[in-house]
């Protein structure tokens, strides 16, 4: 889809020939619904479950002062790793149900999913776009979906960091269930990868966790600062689904 | 012949009577987890059964396993070594040496073929030919090839043999090296730990001789059960855990009410033995019951894993210290203090090029 | 290398035949001996080798200190735990941290439950076999050793049938063909004076002494969780005490310590009961026998240990005598200084290990160690199949430490004479009686037996100091204090950025120092030197002797082939080659012939 991106470093109308991007004139400005429903929800859902998790599995692995009373009167470590366990295992069912609608939603909801890495156009926008936000620039590009700073953050920083988490993730918990569980034989081989036990899997897991702390500090901020600064919407896109471009018909 | 004698038969001259016999296969049931159904199997194995050669050998080592096995309070390991197998070789126990020593392993090697069990404590160093650990002149590797290679089965007796333990923590200056890496042509039963639990020492033995088999292995070639689960699942402290009640400083009121120790280190969590059920030296008690967090003796490079009073392990790359919260911490804070910075340039950014513009914007001026 | 007579006072001639043992067995780790005997078979030259390396302490350079307890531990396992408190003690001395009282009792109570738990299983399964003969115990009439056993000890095990089922047992055994340790063993050797009643009633106690042990140790899974191999703690121990309140039972409590004060009561009749009695019923047998004292009539050396007060660990505070003795003048007994480095010096020309100049030695602080596996020029065999080494080139993995020049004897003796040069009561007066009821001259005490002897004295006044540390303990519980541990320099940002310290015990096999070097939180450089290093010792520059091959000097051999002598005097030492041969290098990365590989 960069194919139909324009090229003038300032262009003044949508490209509109994108079969999947839908062009909507508002009175001078242009709206494209980029993110449907499932995705916008997904969105929404799976930040709320990073939230949870980093929460509490920051917790588990640096508890809390300890609880007072006698064992039998406190669950607080036990609630603390259900709440991890049940978040964990929500994220990986909305990330499945995600993966679905990859294959069936429109071309944004692949995005994130891959990179063109062998497109050479591609990595100099991603340039250009870090030279935007070095103030190297005076002015972004405009893109429908991610721009491609974007996009291979979202690839790399949070997709393949958020599969990383998944699998250590199910390492951990299989492990907790014992070596003649389902999840034991389903995941065991992570730990054999990384092992040979999981002390290194836990470490690896809680230096993802701060991977994608790192990007979630890096995501809102960019959305904020974009909302304000660059030529499209980005909040609203992920509440409506409706990307907004802000100075067409200028 | 003699040597075709079986375990019963021995057991029986030697004044043990039929009630103690069957007393000792119903311990033995227990020892193992198995229900009372088992121990007529048991009694009617060891009364059918020759005692088997065992060869024990030491490479580099600090010797803990043989001290630990002699601890065995059931079985004692005076019936073990009387009654159940023909301990023939072990540089520990044996009464003969040099010459006389070197001959009971071509003897049973030759005479026993493929049917004597060769017992590993310790490790061979290959670093400078393997003479790092001389054995009557000769590198210590080259007896273990050859003991084990007429044998009918190994036991990696402790983590030296298991995983390489002490002296293979890194740089391993010896390149002390695991038994199963030596040797790939052998059944390899590995039983880790700095040393092995006593009863787990011979209840491993007494399995292969009872069952007549050679005990279900996990991946990493441990008996499943005794390495089945992890300390902590089955830490009678579990339930401070999930309470959430921890020791946080050694001798404070939580350490003297036996609270859990998480946050001093514990790698319980994370390691594969039988400590917090069979316990050691008769049951008596184990490193978490006596107030000091497991450290994981019984895990493939625990040495390595350390520090054993932190949960996280240190990431090696980034020097010792360093471990995943302590350097995520830190790139979180630069980064969002990058963030902060670039928020302000940002703004004063903006505020330039919208007060200098009514009109769409300007190419920049160079 | 025709006769010669080496600086400290030995004559060697190493041109009659050579007969070599290897591996020496019931000792802990691999070891070799060479000697020479002349044509009455008299040994006229001995060489020892440390036959294995494991180098533990490269491995612990850059770890965290408050480790390294666990590390050396790992040395030895026979000897388990001692390392460990020794290493303790050196990071405590070096950051300056003090324990509270309680955990130096229950650090005493491990380190003496150690004492006789190894002396009792030396005696009985590593060394007795070099006195008893097993097979003759089939001669035995159980009713004449149930006699000999009544009329030495009143240990209710003593009955005829007792006897007499033992015997059965052990004839069915042996008949089976089957011989199991036993197999090849020297028995009906002419060096076994023993009757065969004494054989039986021996080997009687061998197998109770066996099922007796593995209670000793039960003391260290109390306090440390296990055994082999117990937890410590640098600060103090890692048990806490809680006999008062809620959660008591989480906690070193009165169950806990009432089966502690029951296992002393129980090893303290065993050792005066079994031990003892059988060690003088054998002395007596053997007393002409008076080979293998070597070094131990000249030089002897023993740091000391067992502080009765928490942190104070000067000579008058250590229960264990401190100082040396050389050139066998007991008159006077010289303080020993483990900081200074002109006293204690480790060298290497016989050793395979190199220094930048090999005619010099280092202080442990300053110690370096390469690897260097070379033969010397007169070596049999091949670099991979040695038929004989070469004591006049390289030869052992083990250093050779010298105090102040000297070659050194450690151990049970050294404490022993040491002990009884100073005149302290609690040495001297069951060295005078145990000699008084053999009928033998102090001088006697310079042998291998007299090694043997104060092995066992030792393990009785080690199981004494046991009750009197376990109710210390209690005592002080009584007062009022419970804490066993001091967490306040616990966290290495209270550190000094550079720091050394240096930690040392009395092992069952001797004296045994740690020296440790901190910087930024972690370890610069450790090393130890330990007992078997001393008495282990191949040749320093000087040609001086250590104290294993001087002890094997002029006795006779009765069957050249059967190594019967030299396992019982190498044995009277308890050679603990893991401990002695892993001695390592501060400076890890000069390992680059090893790392090559």
């Amino acid at each position: 889809m960069y194919a139909e991106l324009p090229t003038d470093p300032r262009p003044r109308g949508l490209a509109g020939t994108d079969e999947a991007g839908v062009g909507v004139q508002l009175g001078q400005r242009t709206a494209i619904y980029v993110y449907e429903a499932p995705v916008r929800l997904w969105h929404w859902v799976n930040a709320l479950l990073i939230v949870v998790l980093i929460a509490t599995g920051f917790f588990i692995g640096r508890p809390l002062p300890s609880m007072p009373g006698e064992a039998s009167d406190a669950f607080l470590m036990g609630y603390i790793r259900f709440a991890h366990f049940a978040a964990g295992q929500a994220l990986v069912v909305a990330y499945l149900a995600r993966i679905f609608w990859a294959f069936v939603g429109n071309k944004h909801s692949r995005q994130i999913f891959y990179i063109p890495f062998w497109n050479a156009r591609w990595w100099k926008e991603v340039v250009w776009e870090a030279k935007w936000y070095l103030f190297l620039v005076p002015e972004p590009k405009k893109y429908e979906g991610h721009n491609p700073l974007a996009h291979l953050a979202m690839f790399t920083m949070f997709n393949l960091t958020l599969v990383f988490l998944i699998l250590t993730g199910c390492a951990l918990y299989a492990e907790g269930q014992g070596q003649g569980s389902w999840w034991f034989a389903a995941f065991g081989w992570v730990i054999d990868l990384l092992g040979p036990n999981t002390l290194w899997v836990h470490t690896l897991h809680r230096a993802a966790m701060w991977v994608m702390l790192v990007f979630a500090i890096i995501h809102i901020y960019a959305a904020i600062r974009e909302d304000i600064m660059s030529r499209q919407s980005m909040i609203s896109t992920m509440l409506s689904g409706e990307r907004m471009f802000k100075d067409d018909g200028q | 012949m003699a040597r075709l004698e079986t375990f019963y038969d021995v057991i029986r001259r030697q004044g043990i009577s039929r009630r103690n016999f069957m007393k000792f296969c119903s311990l033995t049931a227990a020892s193992l987890g198995l229900g009372p159904a088992f121990v007529p199997k048991i009694a009617h194995a060891m009364e059918t059964k020759p005692r088997i050669p065992v060869l024990w050998l030491h490479g580099l080592e600090c010797t803990c396993c043989s001290e630990s096995f002699i601890r065995s309070a059931h079985p004692l390991v005076k019936d073990v070594v009387l009654s159940m197998i023909s301990l023939d070789y072990d540089d520990t126990l044996m009464a003969s040496a040099g010459h006389q020593a070197e001959a009971i392993l071509e003897e049973i090697r030759h005479e026993y073929k493929g049917r004597y069990i060769a017992a590993i404590e310790g490790n061979p160093p290959l670093a400078d030919d393997g003479m790092y650990c001389i054995i009557g002149g000769r590198p210590f590797v080259e007896q273990l090839r050859e003991v084990c290679d007429d044998s009918m089965a190994v036991i990696s007796w402790g983590s030296c043999a298991s995983w390489g333990c002490v002296q293979a923590a890194k740089p391993n200056p010896t390149q002390a090296t695991p038994v199963d890496k030596v040797i790939k042509n052998k059944p390899i039963i590995k039983v880790p730990g700095c040393p092995p639990i006593a009863e787990v020492m011979t209840g491993v033995i007494t399995y292969m001789l009872t069952f007549d088999r050679i005990p279900e292995l996990d991946r990493q070639g441990r008996p499943t059960m005794f390495y089945g689960q992890r300390i902590h699942d089955k830490c009678y402290r579990r339930p401070h855990f999930d309470a959430g009640q921890f020791v946080e400083a050694w001798d404070d009121d939580q350490a003297r009410k036996g609270y859990c120790l998480y946050k001093m280190g514990c790698k319980g969590p994370t390691t594969y033995n039988a400590c917090s059920t069979v316990r050691w030296n008769d049951g008596l008690s184990f490193p978490i019951q006596s107030g000091h967090g497991c450290i994981g003796c019984s895990e493939d490079g625990f040495w390595d894993k350390g520090p054993f009073y932190s949960r996280l392990t240190d990431i090696p790359q980034f020097g010792a210290e360093a471990n995943a919260d302590s350097i995520g911490g830190a790139v979180a804070g630069v980064v969002t203090a990058a963030v902060a910075a670039h928020a302000g340039v940002s703004a004063v950014h903006r505020a330039r090029t919208k007060a200098g513009m009514t009109t769409p914007p300007q190419p920049p001026t160079p | 290398m025709p006769a010669v007579t080496t600086p400290n006072g030995f004559n060697l001639d190493n041109t009659g035949r050579r007969v070599v043992v290897d591996p020496v067995t019931r000792i802990e780790g691999h070891m070799r001996v060479e000697v020479n005997l002349d044509d009455q078979g008299v040994i006229r030259n001995a060489v020892s080798t440390g036959t294995m390396w494991r180098g533990l302490e490269v491995i612990l350079k850059g770890r965290d200190p408050r480790d390294a307890w666990a590390f050396t531990e790992r040395i030895c396992g026979v000897c388990t735990g001692t390392h460990a408190l020794t290493s303790v003690r050196a990071v405590e001395n070096a950051l300056n941290i003090s324990i509270p009282e309680n955990a130096n009792s229950i650090r005493n109570i491990m380190q003496l439950t150690l004492q006789v738990h190894d002396h009792l299983v030396h005696f009985y399964h590593l060394h007795a076999l070099d006195w008893v003969d097993v097979v003759s115990a089939l001669k035995a009439d159980p009713k004449a050793t149930s006699e000999l056993a009544q009329s030495i000890s009143d240990w209710p095990l003593s009955s005829p049938g007792y006897f007499k089922d033992l015997q059965n047992r052990l004839k069915k055994f042996v008949e089976s063909g089957q011989l199991g340790p036993f197999k090849n063993g020297y028995w009906g050797h002419p060096g076994y004076k023993l009757p065969p009643e004494a054989n039986l009633m021996a080997v009687a106690h061998y197998l109770e002494a066996l099922d007796f042990q593995k209670e000793i140790v039960k003391i260290h899974t109390i306090y440390g969780g296990k055994n082999p191999h117990p937890n410590w703690l640098v600060g103090g121990v890692p048990c806490p005490i809680n006999v008062h309140g809620v959660g008591a039972v989480g906690a070193i409590n009165m169950v806990q310590l009432n089966l502690v004060s029951s296992i002393i009561d129980q090893t303290l009749e065993f050792t005066r009961k079994v031990y003892i009695p059988d060690l003088m019923a054998i002395a007596s047998f053997y007393k002409g026998w008076m080979y293998g004292g070597g070094l131990s009539s000249k030089s002897v050396l023993s740091y000391g240990d067992i502080p009765e007060h928490a942190n104070d660990y000067s000579a008058k505070s250590l229960l264990f005598p401190r100082g040396a003795i050389i050139n066998g003048d007991l008159t006077k007994i010289h303080d020993v200084d483990l900081t200074d480095p002109s006293e204690i010096q480790e060298f290497v020309p016989h050793s395979w290990y190199t220094y930048d100049d090999e005619s010099k030695g280092l202080h442990p602080w300053d110690g370096v160690t390469k690897a260097n596996y070379v033969l010397g020029p007169n070596a049999k065999g091949t670099r991979t199949r040695i038929e004989a080494v070469d004591e006049g080139g390289k030869y052992s993995w083990i250093k050779a430490p010298r105090w102040k020049g000297n070659a050194m004897e450690v151990g049970p003796l050294a404490r022993y004479i040491i002990g009884y040069a100073q005149g302290n009561p609690e040495f001297k007066e069951p060295v005078d009686k145990a000699l008084r009821d053999l009928d033998a001259p102090v001088s006697a005490l310079f042998s291998t037996l007299g090694r043997t002897l104060a092995r066992g004295l030792e393990c009785e006044w080690a199981a004494v100091k046991l009750r009197h540390f376990q109710d210390k303990l209690v005592a002080t519980i009584k007062a009022g204090d419970s804490s066993t541990a001091n967490t306040t320099k616990w966290d290495p940002s209270t550190w000094p950025k550079e720091c050394k310290g240096v930690g040392f015990t009395e092992a069952p096999r001797g004296a045994l120092g740690h020296w440790i070097k901190i910087r930024d939180g972690k370890i610069d450089n450790y090393q130890a030197v330990v007992p078997t290093t001393w008495n282990g010792s191949p040749r320093d520059n000087q040609g001086n002797i250590g104290a294993f091959e001087a002890s094997l000097l002029d006795t006779p051999m009765q069957v050249p082939d059967q190594p019967l002598e030299i396992l019982r005097t190498l044995h009277s030492f308890d050679p603990c080659l893991a401990c002695s041969t892993h001695v390592m290098s501060p400076e890890g990365q000069e390992l680059t012939r090893v790392q090559v590989r």
